[in-house]
């Protein structure tokens, strides 16, 4: 298990924000932590990123409730960007919404490899650590 | 010497005696009665006495006297000095004595002017009739022919006849047949015919002759036969025309069924022909031929109008011209129609009525049908439960039914006054008028569709229409026959269901939304709880994380609290509105809303323009409509674009029991291919903007939709966005 260099959170609850950074940084979980406040915020942050040569987080906890362009606006736009630059990207739906409807519709995206249904706690993100940094 | 004796005075014809030197010597008293002389004429000279003779007999008594001949006789005229020709007929005889010395004449002497006339008359009237004589002598087996008769047969005048070409003049067959036939009767057994046949001339002409024979028996057996012939060729020609001519009247009155009659009123005779009898059902030899008889033969309810028809024409008031029955003696009644014209003689008297009778019980029976069947389709019309109306070709209506007029709210006398395309829902109205037009254009007979139309109030009536042309005898189109089945009832209830059927899914919808705003908005603060309670009895949290942490669980908690609050809210709007639902002025409100909101409009510096009748009231609780009205004015407001000046209109529009009022601005806009199907829900915001809370416009939606309402937005990003809400008309 190694520390990832670049982890991302899109939420608009600053709760939820505050939380997961918590947990971060007990499980030492990655070096560096993007926060954006709704999926075009991401967005446009993460094509800077690509246009400045640097590297996408390894890993991007996306919320599907916010405003402007919630977790589906985000993954559709996130689509399109070519393939060879987000490969080593994985996504994890987190969400307050327990309708299965939502975590059907979240895991027909490839990119999209689990859906984590709010609160996180350590023993779940200790787990996707050890998936991840594999 | 003659002695002067009176011998000739009692003779019984005019005779006188003349000397030699013609004086009178003896004379009888009728020669003096005929020719007007007195007795002392004896010793005077013939010639004195009677200056005006004709020369034949100057000459003939010349002869005698100086004995050329012993005897004379002829006949003669001459000219008297007043122009007439006066004809004698005389017989003289010369007189001897016993020596042979001539002595004198005898003569006897008549006046036959009369005589003669008549003779003449007679061959002249034969000539003008063209009777020509004949004559058989079957003693000598001789022919004779008078002249008539030579030019009858186109023979030359010394043609001499014989009995045989007598006989093969006639034509060959019938005619030939039946003068041999009678010829050889008349020979045996002295019968004499009058007959017409036909003979074929010496020129080939064909012509009608009368011949008339009259055999003469002697000693029981024929000697000759007498008879004439008469040229009836033009009469019997024009007999034979007249006959076709009266032959095809008859038959075809007779296959027209038509009976001819006179009347001769003074006389009381009335003459029918065959087709009468046939008409009137009886046999000629049981009608009386007098007035009373036709009268007897008519139904005695016509009887009185009948006769008066008769006696009105004959008292010149004017054409017998009537309809009647009459009962045949089997029982049957036949109507008969009867005209007649009235002829009268120079006073003015009717003298007599010709007319003709003609059965038109079938005609009759017919109408009567029609009338019937008419009189039932007009009741048909009129007292059927379908609209139905008459309808000109230019769509105006020319005679609607008490079911229509009904439906439409209009009295039949209003509606004859418009057309459909008056009373027709102009989005209808396109449609209606293409497919009348195929049927005018004879692509189609009739059409069906549902339209709508507006009744008198105004308001739509649904209706399913049926259009018939009707066409007249020439193929032309006449009218329209429309049937009109007023489906407002139906289409109501079925509003009504379908009203129900979406209130029940707008319901079940938002208890969806409902659950889902449970599973979703309050399980985000519930995790946020769960999550920061674990931190705060984790021991490993720092001292920071800590304080941070308790300050997380206050927010949560608020968060928590605020959602609940809104619930509520929704719940409240579900549960309430009913119960106070009123008449509200759209109006008054809108102006109330903007008086609250006039700091922010001025702020913002928003241009807005309100356009609502004052008299529009909606049906709606008073809170709900002001939070509707301020919530969509603050969002125009809010989203306003800060690029351009911004401008709000609200304005109203009325359809049939509905007001929409439109809010309409030239803000940000609304992506709705994008948030469409969110743009209601509950805690969404599209723009980013910080005091957006993603509350208003679920909570408008839920207003609205409670009081029978609903929402529609219309928007384009950068251009603007139109709310649209549905009122129910107060």
């Amino acid at each position: 298990m190694s520390k990832l260099e670049r982890a991302c959170i899109i939420d608009d609850d600053p709760i939820h924000q505050f939380g997961m950074k918590v947990l971060m940084k007990k499980l030492d979980f990655t070096k560096e932590v993007l926060v954006f406040h709704d999926g075009q915020e991401a967005i446009d942050a993460l094509l800077d990123l690509l246009n400045v040569g640097d590297q996408l987080p390894s890993v991007i906890f996306l919320d599907l409730n916010m405003p402007i362009k919630d977790g589906w606006g985000f993954l559709d736009d996130f689509v399109k960007i070519p393939h060879h630059n987000r490969e080593r990207v994985t996504i994890y739906v987190v969400s307050s919404s327990i309708n299965p409807s939502d975590r059907e519709r979240a895991v027909q995206y490839e990119m999209v490899s689990n859906y984590i249904v709010k609160p996180v706690d350590e023993r779940q993100l200790r787990k996707l650590l050890e998936e991840v940094g594999e | 010497m003659i002695a002067n004796q009176v011998y000739f005075q009692g003779f019984p014809v005019p005779v006188a005696l003349l000397d030699a030197h013609l004086s009178y010597v003896d004379f009888s008293n009728l020669w003096i009665d005929k020719f007007g002389l007195s007795q002392d004429i004896k010793g005077q000279s013939f010639f004195q006495s009677m200056p005006e003779l004709p020369e034949e007999l100057k000459m003939d008594i010349q002869y005698c006297l100086e004995g050329v001949v012993d005897n004379r006789s002829d006949q003669a005229k001459v000219v008297v000095a007043n122009g007439d020709s006066i004809w004698y007929e005389w017989k003289i005889s010369t007189l001897r004595s016993e020596e042979k010395e001539i002595q004198g004449v005898i003569l006897v002497l008549d006046n036959i002017t009369e005589k003669k006339l008549e003779e003449l008359l007679l061959t002249k009237s034969q000539e003008v009739a063209r009777i020509g004589g004949w004559e058989v002598d079957l003693v000598n087996s001789k022919l004779y022919w008078s002249k008539i008769t030579r030019e009858i047969h186109e023979v030359p005048v010394d043609y001499i006849p014989d009995v045989a070409k007598g006989i093969s003049f006639y034509k060959e067959g019938y005619s030939r047949d039946t003068i041999a036939r009678l010829v050889q009767e008349g020979i045996e057994n002295g019968t004499s015919w009058d007959t017409e046949l036909q003979l074929m001339t010496a020129k080939g002409n064909e012509l009608w002759v009368r011949a008339i024979g009259e055999p003469e028996i002697v000693e029981g057996k024929c000697v000759r036969i007498v008879g004439t012939f008469q040229d009836i060729d033009r009469s019997k020609r024009a007999e034979i025309a007249y006959k076709k001519v009266s032959d095809r009247l008859a038959m075809a009155t007779r296959s027209a069924g038509i009976g001819i009659w006179e009347f001769d009123i003074p006389k009381n005779e009335l003459y029918w022909d065959a087709n009468m009898y046939r008409l009137y059902g009886i046999k000629e030899s049981d009608f009386e031929g007098v007035y009373s008889a036709w009268e007897s033969c008519v139904l005695p309810e016509d009887q009185a109008e009948s006769a008066k028809a008769v006696s009105d024409a004959i008292a010149g008031k004017g054409n017998f011209d009537t309809n009647f029955r009459v009962r045949w003696p089997n029982g049957e009644i036949r109507w008969i129609k009867a005209e007649a014209v009235v002829i009268r003689d120079e006073k003015g008297k009717a003298r007599r009525m010709i007319g003709v009778n003609q059965d038109i019980t079938e005609l009759k029976t017919t109408k009567l049908q029609l009338v019937q069947s008419e009189e039932s389709l007009q009741g048909a019309f009129e007292n059927s439960s379908v609209g139905m109306a008459l309808v000109a070709l230019d769509g105006s209506f020319i005679k609607a039914n008490q079911s229509l007029c009904k439906s439409l709210g209009y009295s039949a006398e209003e509606l004859s006054k418009l057309s459909f395309q008056d009373i027709t829902h102009p989005e209808d109205l396109e449609i209606d008028l293409a497919l009348l037009q195929e049927v005018i254009d004879g692509k189609r007979t009739n059409y069906q569709i549902e339209k709508r139309y507006f009744n008198k109030k105004g308001q739509v009536v649904h209706i399913f229409l049926t259009v018939t042309a009707v066409k007249k005898i020439n193929g032309e189109l006449s009218h329209f026959i429309s049937q009109i089945v007023d489906m407002t009832s139906k289409v109501e209830a079925s509003n009504k269901l379908k009203g129900l059927l979406e209130l029940t899914t707008s319901q079940n919808n938002s208890l969806l939304n409902f659950a889902h705003i449970v599973s979703h908005n309050l399980r985000s603060h519930t995790a946020n709880l769960s999550m920061i309670t674990s931190f705060l009895l984790d021991n490993e949290t720092s001292v920071e994380e800590h304080q941070e942490s308790l300050k997380m669980l206050k927010r949560a908690a608020g968060g928590l609290d605020e959602t609940i609050a809104h619930l509520n809210e929704v719940v409240q709007v579900k549960l309430e509105t009913g119960k106070r639902m009123k008449p509200i002025s759209l109006s008054k409100m809108a102006n109330k809303v903007l008086k609250d909101v006039a700091a922010l409009i001025n702020e913002n510096k928003q241009h807005l323009t309100l356009d609502i009748p004052k008299e529009l009231e909606v049906q709606g609780v008073p809170a709900y409509v002001e939070s509707v009205i301020l919530n969509l004015i603050t969002n125009a407001i809010k989203y306003r674009n800060p690029e351009r000046n911004g401008k709000i209109s609200i304005k109203t529009q009325q359809t049939g029991e509905h007001v929409v009022l439109q809010v309409k601005d030239n803000g940000l806009g609304i992506d709705l291919d994008r948030h469409g199907q969110k743009l209601f829900g509950m805690y969404k915001t599209f723009h980013g903007n910080s005091d957006a809370r993603g509350i208003g416009l679920f909570i408008t939606k839920n207003q609205v939709e409670s009081m029978g309402g609903s929402i529609a937005v219309e928007s384009k990003v950068g251009e603007g966005t139109t709310f649209k809400v549905k009122f129910l008309m107060a």
